[in-house]
């Protein structure tokens, strides 16, 4: 090893400023979306709406280990719910988000209640059945939902509140600035999430059931309730797409190939991590459009199978753990001394050692 | 002098106080067949783990044509990590094994298999969802004779009368004293010339373990076979056993012949309880 | 009566393809723990292979033949190289896997072949008048043979793995495959040579099914739900089982063809919704199936 990496430590000075500038630079480059010609501006959109989308579906996928092919239908679940709301019942399609929220997350706890008892791989299959089921289901209920014509939202059922002072046909730029919302709104909820006593049992779940078990938390409840923030998130992105597209055909739009670009996303950007799913987005929006040309159409499919199984065998963390791979050889974020380990200070010696153990003890540590 | 009860260790760490009673390991005997020509099996320096954890830290152990050795030592010392080792489920880091005399490059199954070593590995190993001739058949896979086969199976059911009331019956409804008999047969379908066995006493009733080690000395009388045994019930291992190796915390603390091992007043005490 | 037995037929019938894939779901499954969620792109990659051929004037039987060894080997080579270096590591990582494979091998499809429906020869006749009449109810040809093959793949893989050495290996792998290789068994060899036989059976089975279930032609989509019916059919049965597998496929048709038939309240399309309520009602009260015996859930 030629340099060993840089220490920063956590709350230091230097650690704060850098935090500073990266915030400052997200902040810009929201403007700067903001400011983008609007197809390109729609583009970003979309890439946020589908960030939060995934940033969903880790929460099950990545942090829990409860691999999910059927997330399209938590997306279509959302679109819908606000679909129908505004359209149906006339609501404003803000106010339809936590609607979607609700209704995914107890969608998500119904679906995942087998998780408490089986292993991943069947889970996945219940899934995968529910994400095939969906497109069917919508087409039953079609006086709600339009069926297999599909669902319209017409542009004046999306005007944007008067309070923004948008006018009736800047629903792009209003749903702009509520994708930016609900996106730091959803990373902020996973970042939370993760760092709680239950997020932390999760992971140690994932990689260790019999450990993990140990925790005191019930993994049982702990993984249903988690598939339900995972689909509600998924939800409330859906329900942004539903906004953003104006026009739902189930058919088309959150079909099996949906759930797998999600998944595929995820682990192109990378499992558990939280800036993953934004790349992951990034991936899902541009590959396709790059592509769209190759293979008549086809070449997307292609490249995100390939790219999967590529990532599972080479990079299995993703983009963002590679990048951190790197990143970790220059700058290592060192816990903060003072508020990190009040435990170890509040050990106290054994009251009563025997002398003869203690320098027994010492002798042995030293010949190792 | 309390006598020292025999200690359940937590990982292949030394516990200094159980070896206050133990004499020094200098005083211990140290007797091996060393000349590479005559052994069957010869381990030099052996290095295994798991992992990250070395649980071997460099074993010597040989076995001759038709011996019978038995390996000794507390749970955690090493001894099922050592016959895997050997009949190469795990690879080892460091060390050589050697078939009459012969370096064994990459120790896998198979090749340990061809080469005459078979492993009883420790719960058994029964194929459970098989029947009990099907249960044999699979132990000769490795041989070509079809007609030889069919006559071993015949043979292996006189051997063990509970084997053959049960032939066609599924292993897996078997008692624990019926399936180490079938595992044992399954391995000497194989017709090797050495047998692995790890702890066919486990979990078994007295006399079912008594008839085992009836059957294991007979295998060794009559057709030749050697045996490596790794036992925890120490007495009647030593029974049949010419000599003994005594396994501490990844390494030979002591090894020699059975009678001395008897004979020495300390490690009688400490590892077989009188 | 008719309509009762009409449906029985017509049951049995995608109950037999369903067997078929549920067939090739097992074989994998209790070689390798696990199941292989790309074996219906597999199966439809073979029918394309097939397709071609016969376009290119080569008799249908002997293009179906062809399809079964290009299945066999991609059988084999996806255990080998896909598979294989990442079991140890996770399940979570061989899914993801097998979603890769799924996803790239239907855009490989539409890709090479295009993505517009093709037309697939009759391997059986299936006009309009080939049928006997029994009971009143129409017993088309096409079913029949399909019932025969069906029944021809369960006898000859009964056969592989009872009578023959490579199927007590196989038996033995799925049972203990660290005692398989203990005696001997090349572990390795024998789970390419299951996930071989395994696709063989597939492309036989889409071969057999493109002509008759809807829309009867070749299309991207179309063995996506297959899949799904057949995983319930075999979760049913018990993916340890093989007679679970023949059973729950059956069951599953007929199920399936009487639910359409008899209860029209439910808008005869939810076929896709009753198989995800059937896959979750037996995982719930009894993960093992019907037949099974592994043990499904984790310590």
């Amino acid at each position: 090893m030629s340099t060993s990496p840089t220490l920063v430590r956590r709350n230091s000075p230097l650690h704060l400023t850098l935090l500073a500038v990266g915030a400052l630079v997200v902040v810009a480059a929201i403007f700067w979306g903001y400011g983008l010609q609007d197809f390109n501006r729609g583009q970003v959109t979309r890439v946020m709406i589908y960030a939060v989308a995934i940033a969903g579906l880790n929460i099950a996928s990545g942090y829990s280990g409860l691999i999910s092919v059927g997330h399209s239908a938590f997306f279509g679940l959302g679109a819908y719910t606000t679909g129908v709301l505004v359209v149906r019942y006339g609501w404003s399609a803000e106010w339809t988000i936590p609607v979607a929220f609700v209704v995914c997350f107890v969608a998500g706890l119904i679906v995942g209640l087998p998780a408490l008892r089986i292993r991943g791989l069947y889970l996945a299959m219940v899934t995968l059945a529910f994400g095939v089921a969906f497109p069917e289901l919508i087409g039953r209920f079609d006086s709600f939902t339009g069926g297999a014509e599909g669902l319209t939202i017409r542009n004046r059922m999306l005007r944007p509140p008067d309070w923004t002072g948008f006018k009736l046909g800047e629903k792009d730029k209003w749903l702009y600035w509520v994708a930016v919302v609900v996106l730091l709104f959803t990373m902020l909820a996973v970042h939370n999430l993760v760092r709680s006593r239950y997020g932390l049992a999760l992971v140690a779940a994932r990689d260790n059931e019999i450990a993990a078990a140990a925790s005191g938390v019930n993994l049982a409840v702990a993984k249903t309730v988690a598939f339900g923030v995972s689909g509600a998130l998924t939800g409330i992105g859906g329900s942004l797409f539903a906004m953003y597209l104006g026009t739902l055909v189930a058919g088309d739009s959150f079909t099996l190939l949906s759930a797998i670009s999600l998944l595929t996303g995820l682990v192109i950007g990378g499992q558990a991590t939280r800036f993953g799913p934004i790349l992951g987005a990034v991936a899902v929006v541009y590959i396709p459009y790059y592509t769209s040309d190759i293979g008549q159409g086809q070449a997307a499919a292609v490249l995100f199978g390939a790219v999967l199984i590529a990532i599972i065998f080479v990079a299995p963390e993703g983009l963002t753990g590679g990048f951190f791979r790197l990143f970790h050889k220059y700058v290592v974020l060192v816990p903060s001394v003072a508020g990190r380990t009040p435990a170890l200070r509040q050990l106290k010696p054994d009251p009563t050692p025997e002398p003869a153990a203690v320098e027994e003890l010492a002798a042995t540590r030293k010949s190792n | 002098m309390t006598a020292v009860e025999p200690r359940e260790d937590d990982e292949a760490v030394l516990d200094e106080s159980a070896l206050v009673e133990a004499p020094a390991p200098e005083d211990l005997p140290h007797d091996d067949i060393r000349s590479s020509g005559s052994a069957l099996l010869e381990v030099r320096g052996l290095r295994a783990g798991y992992g990250g954890a070395t649980v071997l830290h460099g074993i010597d152990v040989s076995v001759a044509p038709s011996e019978v050795v038995v390996v000794l030592g507390a749970n955690g010392a090493g001894k099922t990590t050592l016959l895997r080792a050997i009949a190469g489920l795990i690879p080892h880091s460091a060390g050589e094994i050697l078939v009459t005399g012969d370096v064994v490059k990459r120790a896998r199954p198979e090749e340990m298999l061809r080469r005459g070593i078979g492993l009883v590995p420790q719960g058994r190993g029964t194929l459970t969802d098989l029947t009990v001739r099907d249960n044999l058949r699979v132990g000769a896979v490795t041989r070509k004779d079809r007609s030889g086969v069919s006559a071993d199976v015949d043979r292996w059911c006189e051997v063990f009368p509970a084997l053959a009331k049960r032939r066609d019956q599924v292993a897996g409804t078997l008692s624990g004293g019926e399936q180490q008999m079938l595992a044992i047969a399954r391995a000497m379908m194989a017709r090797p010339r050495l047998l692995l066995c790890d702890e066919v006493s486990l979990g078994l009733a007295p006399v079912v373990v008594q008839g085992l080690f009836r059957v294991l000395r007979e295998l060794n009388a009559e057709s030749d076979t050697a045996l490596l045994l790794v036992e925890q019930n120490a007495e009647l291992a030593l029974a049949i056993a010419s000599r003994v190796y005594l396994l501490e915390a990844g390494t030979v603390a002591a090894s020699g012949a059975t009678e001395a091992f008897r004979g020495n007043d300390a490690i009688r005490r400490a590892y077989l309880g009188y | 009566m008719e309509i009762f037995l009409d449906r029985l037929f017509s049951g049995l019938t995608s109950g037999s393809i369903y067997v078929l894939i549920a067939l090739a779901l097992v074989v994998v499954f209790r070689s390798s723990g696990t199941i292989n969620f790309a074996q219906g792109e597999y199966a439809l990659f073979t029918c394309f292979v097939a397709w071609w051929l016969t376009t290119k004037g080569c008799p249908l039987v002997l293009a179906m033949l062809v399809s079964m060894v290009v299945g066999f080997a991609l059988g084999v080579v996806t255990e080998r190289t896909l598979i294989r270096p990442i079991r140890k590591r996770n399940e979570a990582a061989v899914l993801i896997v097998a979603l890769g494979l799924f996803t790239a091998l239907n855009g490989a499809d539409g890709w090479i072949w295009g993505p517009e429906d093709k037309v697939f020869p009759h391997l059986l006749p299936n006009g309009l008048n080939d049928y006997v009449l029994i009971g009143g109810a129409r017993l088309h040809y096409d079913s029949i043979g399909i019932f025969v093959a069906t029944g021809l793949v369960i006898a000859l893989l009964a056969l592989l793995l009872n009578r023959t050495p490579l199927g007590l290996k196989m038996r033995a792998v799925a049972t203990n495959p660290e005692s398989a290789a203990l005696s001997g068994v090349k572990v390795g060899n024998v789970l390419s040579v299951s996930w071989g036989v395994s696709s063989a059976i597939g492309s036989f089975a889409g071969v057999l099914l493109v002509p008759v279930l809807p829309p009867n032609q070749l299309n991207l989509s179309g063995f996506f739900p297959i899949l799904i019916f057949s995983s319930a059919a075999a979760l049913l049965g018990g993916l340890d089982s093989i007679v679970g597998a023949v059973v729950g496929g059956l069951v599953f048709g007929v199920a399936e063809s009487m639910l359409n038939g008899y209860a029209t309240f439910l808008g005869g399309s939810l076929q896709l919704t009753v198989a995800f309520a059937i896959i979750v009602v037996v995982l719930v009260v009894k993960p093992t199936g019907l037949f099974g015996r592994r043990r499904v859930e984790r310590v």
